[in-house]
């Protein structure tokens, strides 16, 4: 091309002019205004481009992980600088993880998805092409729309990784009125047998432990230093209790997690026996005479409703006579005489926490190990006591709900193949892929995922991305997303998610210290690009397809709740919460004792259960008459489990524990269960070995999983900060295990099992049980940046742009082993057991 | 109107147009309209003129497969997902400001202050960062249209500060990374008219830095 002169210059801008006459081009301008420069004559003072800096300081919540910590984001020129702990938080006290802090991140690298983005090439072919948000609607409208129309609303599927608090209750309120209940979720790969094990119990409430309060903790399969469902809130309250009170910490993990390394003792237990433990601990403390009588009353342990508790001491000692110290010792190879120790010690405490997380429950049976865990603390009295195993509190937020569909349907892809999980309580999402790969049962014609991975998430994640990749399987996927990941690329339409530091929410988690805490989340900085919120895009949308939300947008659903919710209401509403970011009623005394409330029983149609001794208001169930209630009984009558108003135990009424779960009981905590005996279940906690485990031959190990303090499973591997700080992942064997295999520190091996294969380095460490291999589960990425996958960008731009990716001085991404797990469930709750697989490990 | 004062705003229209066009480009994936425009024989001869050969795969796919064509190469050369030529200030520029080459870095904020501070806001319909390449031509557009405006007015000091404040943009910003810019997409580009138009906004960009080094010396 020639070099510009006047003449050329002035002939290239007649058709310049031509152009922008015609006001042509495709794109709409950036600046509106006119331009305003002070005249020299008039204003006297210098032009300065640059203004004087301002440093805001704005109240949020962090979204990296569940925790969900109230934190202040500074921000700087409209650019967010850093991320701090909210000082007023009564759950964080002020502080915030390395996770939270490394949130500046997820606004800015350089790879971030800004535009909605339509596939033109093939399914994972990498061909894109930038569409409007408006025409991307259209054709969502479009698609949904005709299958509302067409009496078919479940064809339409939604699937979330992390929906919590008002980004749950939009997008619920969008699906109620829109029509569909093909929701699917993703707790099963998280904790879900946990929450089965005790809804089957003590109904629908969660634990948290009083550390504030306790003077024993004993900690099953849980890094509560590390990372946690609760994490801040949590740890610090345990590092106090132990640095100021004393308090005694044991941790049983398969590895010496930094939890196990802080505490007075690290028990090293085989895969699968924490809840093993627990019953010999029981064993020990009954056949001592330790336990405590108090919370018998409000226990069943027999078929029988009215036994004493004379009777019912005797029948827990018969249901846990073979679990003898000796008997654990030889199965998870604990000591006997460490497990009377700490039995003999968390009996005796005044009070005292026994936690459990994923290495006891994501196992074959992982819901009866937790109610293993329920009845320690329960004959110990330290079930919703102060000190102890508590009811975790979070905020109650009111919000504006929709008008309902009124035909509203559900696909049965969602609760794992027929005959899988007796009772799917929280779902069974490690089975939605492979269900729909069947088609037996159903298949979405529109799936529609946000803010989850499953073809990285999920067991045999590369058969999840295979069937995810076949476009004669799901006809139209949508993906709502921040960044470019195993899943995304086998979408039909890409929509630019904004980060959590963009946008509105309510929140609610569980505090620590009993009280419940209010908060917000508000957007630190505008959204970047044209990203978009799933809650400014529901009434959008609804709109489209001919319906409307009671809300406009995210902020708007956040205000009316704050105007509605109250406390909040009383403090000064939505206005206050902007300004302040927290709030917590200041006369609350905090939640114990829950189940100790008397109840007045006189009410019009209530009646008493001669069986159960359950106080029932007949008119609130199915049945016609008393006469019919009477004679049918709270456990057989239809809808009798709404109708629950007391538990007699002796001359009182108690409201004891209420049935409002999916499981239908009484007011005791059912530690025999009709429901589980029922369907061949357990009734009683017990140990039920791992079927796998019994038919491993001699080198064979198992395979377990965990959690690095740095990362998230699947969100963080594009934060450079956490990169940087954990980016390989070798699989902990202890010397003696490989030894056994030759295998030297460092070296590749390879790790099989019937799922597949991988290739990976070991860490040969003491810090884990012989004949077990464990690798953590945030790495290996195929997809998700430079930082992520190790993948250089091949032209400048995206994050090879950013100077710090000349930085990366490792030369390690880690390996993935959910590519070796197969998707396979707790048959009692229908959680993915990732802590059972059986693998062989050899030199590579 | 002296002459002197016509040639001036005569120069400083024509700069305005081309920045304008060199927006359109880089704004968005081309409309129908901009197509045809270009494809008239007048405009392809001119540019033609000037060196500028935008090829016979521009002249001979039919519209509807240009477009479709058009758009899958802007959104594979700018927006990604994957491996893209980011084309916002803060990513190019070679700065050792901790947040250079990450959106909504310094350069970022020093463009939508410096845009902001000459009367300008962001249209609140324009979703994308304030560093954007077609909002760093579209200000310069604008600025060179004011200045012709004062010229006209004969307000020669302030149409002479309007000048100064141009060519501060111009070293401070879209001089500074714009051309590298450019010989990224000519090596990547796929479809001659995005190679030539980025060779074609390099060539505008050695003139602008003449015209206004030479300003500068007649002040």
């Amino acid at each position: 091309m020639k070099q510009l002169n006047r003449r050329n210059f002035m002939t290239l801008a007649a058709l310049s002019g031509g152009a922008l006459a015609a006001g042509i081009g495709g794109g709409r301008e950036a600046l509106a205004g006119s331009v305003k420069i002070p005249s020299v004559e008039s204003s006297g003072r210098d032009f300065s481009p640059t203004t004087g800096k301002e440093r805001k300081a704005i109240p949020t919540a962090c979204w990296q992980c569940v925790t969900r910590d109230a934190m202040i984001g500074f921000v700087e020129d409209g650019r967010l600088k850093k991320l701090e702990g909210h000082p007023n938080s009564i759950r964080t006290l002020g502080k915030l993880c390395a996770k939270g802090q490394a949130g500046v991140n997820q606004v800015y690298f350089p790879d971030r998805i800004l535009h909605p983005l339509k596939r033109v090439g093939k399914r994972g072919e990498h061909k894109w092409k930038r569409i409007s948000w408006n025409e991307a609607l259209d054709t969502v409208a479009g698609k949904l729309k005709e299958l509302r129309d067409a009496g078919t609303p479940e064809l339409f599927m939604y699937q979330y990784g992390r929906h919590k608090a008002s980004q749950a209750a939009t997008m619920y309120d969008f699906m109620g009125a829109y029509g569909t209940k093909t929701i699917g979720n993703h707790t099963s790969v998280c904790e879900a047998a946990k929450w089965t094990g005790q809804e089957s119990l003590w109904g629908g409430m969660y634990d948290n432990w009083d550390y504030d309060n306790t003077d024993f903790v004993v900690i099953f399969g849980s890094n509560n230093f590390e990372t946690h469902t609760n994490h801040i809130p949590t740890s610090q309250r345990l590092i106090r209790a132990k640095v100021d009170r004393g308090v005694p910490l044991y941790v049983f993990d398969v590895r010496l997690s930094n939890t196990a390394a802080k505490a007075d003792k690290w028990v090293p237990i085989k895969p699968g026996k924490d809840g093993l433990i627990m019953l010999s601990m029981i064993n020990v403390i009954m056949n001592e005479g330790l336990f405590k009588k108090d919370h018998f009353k409000f226990m069943r342990v027999t078929p029988d409703y009215h036994a004493s508790t004379n009777d019912k001491i005797a029948a827990v000692k018969a249901n846990v006579a073979k679990f003898t110290p000796e008997f654990a010792e030889k199965e998870s190879g604990v000591p006997a005489d460490t497990i009377r120790e700490i039995a003999r010690g968390f009996a005796k405490a005044k009070s005292a926490c026994l936690v459990t997380y994923r290495g006891t429950v994501m196992h074959y049976h992982g819901a009866d190990q937790e109610r293993a865990a329920m009845l320690l603390s329960a004959i110990t009295n330290n079930l919703d006591r102060p000190g102890g195993r508590v009811m975790g509190v979070g905020a109650s937020w009111k919000h504006p709900s929709s008008p309902k569909a009124k035909v509203a349907k559900t696909l049965h892809i969602k609760d794992g193949f027929p005959g899988e999980a007796a009772y799917p309580t929280h779902h069974v999402s490690q089975q939605v892929w492979p269900m729909i790969k069947d088609g037996t049962h159903g298949r979405p014609k529109v799936y529609w995922w946000s803010c989850y991975n499953p073809a990285y998430i999920n067991g045999d994640n590369k058969g999840v991305a295979a069937t995810m990749a076949d476009e004669s399987i799901v006809p139209f996927q949508i993906c709502t997303t921040i960044v470019y990941d195993e899943s995304a690329q086998y979408a039909d339409l890409i929509l630019p998610d904004v980060t959590y530091l963009e946008r509105w929410d309510w929140e609610d988690m569980v505090s620590a210290n009993q009280i419940a805490e209010f908060y917000i989340r508000q957007p630190l900085v505008k959204p970047l690009g044209e990203s978009r919120c799933q809650g400014d895009v529901w009434p959008e949308l609804a709109k489209k397809i001919g319906f409307d939300l009671v809300y406009s947008s995210k902020e708007d659903f956040v205000r009316q709740s704050c105007e509605m919710t109250p406390g909040v209401k009383e403090a000064g509403g939505f206005e206050y919460m902007k300004k302040e970011g927290v709030w917590h009623d200041p006369n609350d005394k905090g939640n114990y004792g829950f189940y100790e409330q008397e109840v007045d029983a006189s009410g019009d149609g209530v009646i008493l259960d001669a069986q159960t001794g359950v106080y029932w208001n007949w008119k609130k169930t199915g049945a016609k008459s008393e006469k019919e209630a009477t004679s049918a009984g709270y456990l057989k009558t239809s809808g009798s489990k709404g109708s629950y108003v007391a538990q007699k135990i002796g001359n009182k009424t108690y409201k004891a524990y209420p049935p409002n779960t999916s499981f239908l009981k009484g007011g005791l905590l059912d530690f025999y269960s009709d429901n589980f005996a029922a369907k061949g279940l357990p009734a009683f906690p017990t140990y039920t070995p791992i079927p796998e485990h019994q038919k491993m031959a001699k080198d064979e190990l198992i395979l377990t999983t965990y959690k690095v303090a740095v990362h998230t499973h699947s969100r963080t591997a594009h934060c450079k900060w956490l990169t940087e700080i954990k980016h390989d992942n070798p699989g902990w064997i202890n010397p003696k295990t490989a030894a056994e295999r030759g295998i030297k520190d460092g070296e590749a091996v390879k790790v099989s099992s019937q799922q597949g294969e991988i290739t990976t380095t070991v860490h040969l460490t003491e810090g884990i049980v012989p004949g077990v291999i464990a690798i953590s589960h945030h790495l290996g990425r195929q997809h998700s940046g430079v930082y992520g996958s190790g993948k250089t960008s091949p032209t400048p731009g995206g994050a090879s742009a950013d100077p710090d990716a000349k930085n990366i001085w490792w030369d390690k991404h880690g390996n993935h082993p959910n590519v070796i797990i197969p998707n396979w469930s707790d048959p009692i709750s229908g959680t993915q057991r990732w802590m059972d697989t059986v693998v062989r490990v050899k030199k590579a | 109107m002296g002459t002197a004062r016509k040639t001036a705003t005569e120069a400083a229209t024509a700069r305005s147009r081309v920045y304008g066009l060199l927006a359109t480009v880089f704004r968005a994936e081309p409309d129908a309209d901009f197509i045809r425009h270009i494809k008239s024989p007048e405009v392809l001869g001119t540019l033609l003129g000037l060196g500028v050969d935008i090829g016979s795969q521009f002249n001979e796919t039919p519209e509807t497969h240009l477009l479709e064509d058009l758009a899958q190469e802007f959104t594979r050369l700018f927006l990604g997902p994957g491996p893209h030529i980011s084309p916002y200030e803060s990513i190019h520029a070679d700065d050792a400001n901790p947040t250079a080459g990450q959106l909504w870095g310094k350069q970022a904020v020093e463009v939508k202050a410096f845009i902001e501070e000459a009367g300008l806001v962001y249209d609140n319909d324009f979703h994308d960062l304030p560093d954007h390449i077609s909002a760093e031509l579209e200000f310069m557009q604008k600025l060179a249209e004011h200045e012709a405006q004062l010229w006209q007015d004969s307000r020669d000091d302030d149409a002479r500060q309007c000048l100064a404040i141009e060519r501060r943009f111009f070293e401070e910003h879209l001089g500074q990374w714009v051309p590298r810019f450019c010989e990224k997409v000519v090596v990547k580009a796929e479809m001659d008219f995005y190679k030539q138009m980025a060779i074609l906004t390099s060539r505008v960009l050695d003139y602008e830095r003449d015209v206004l080094e030479s300003a500068q010396t007649q002040a």
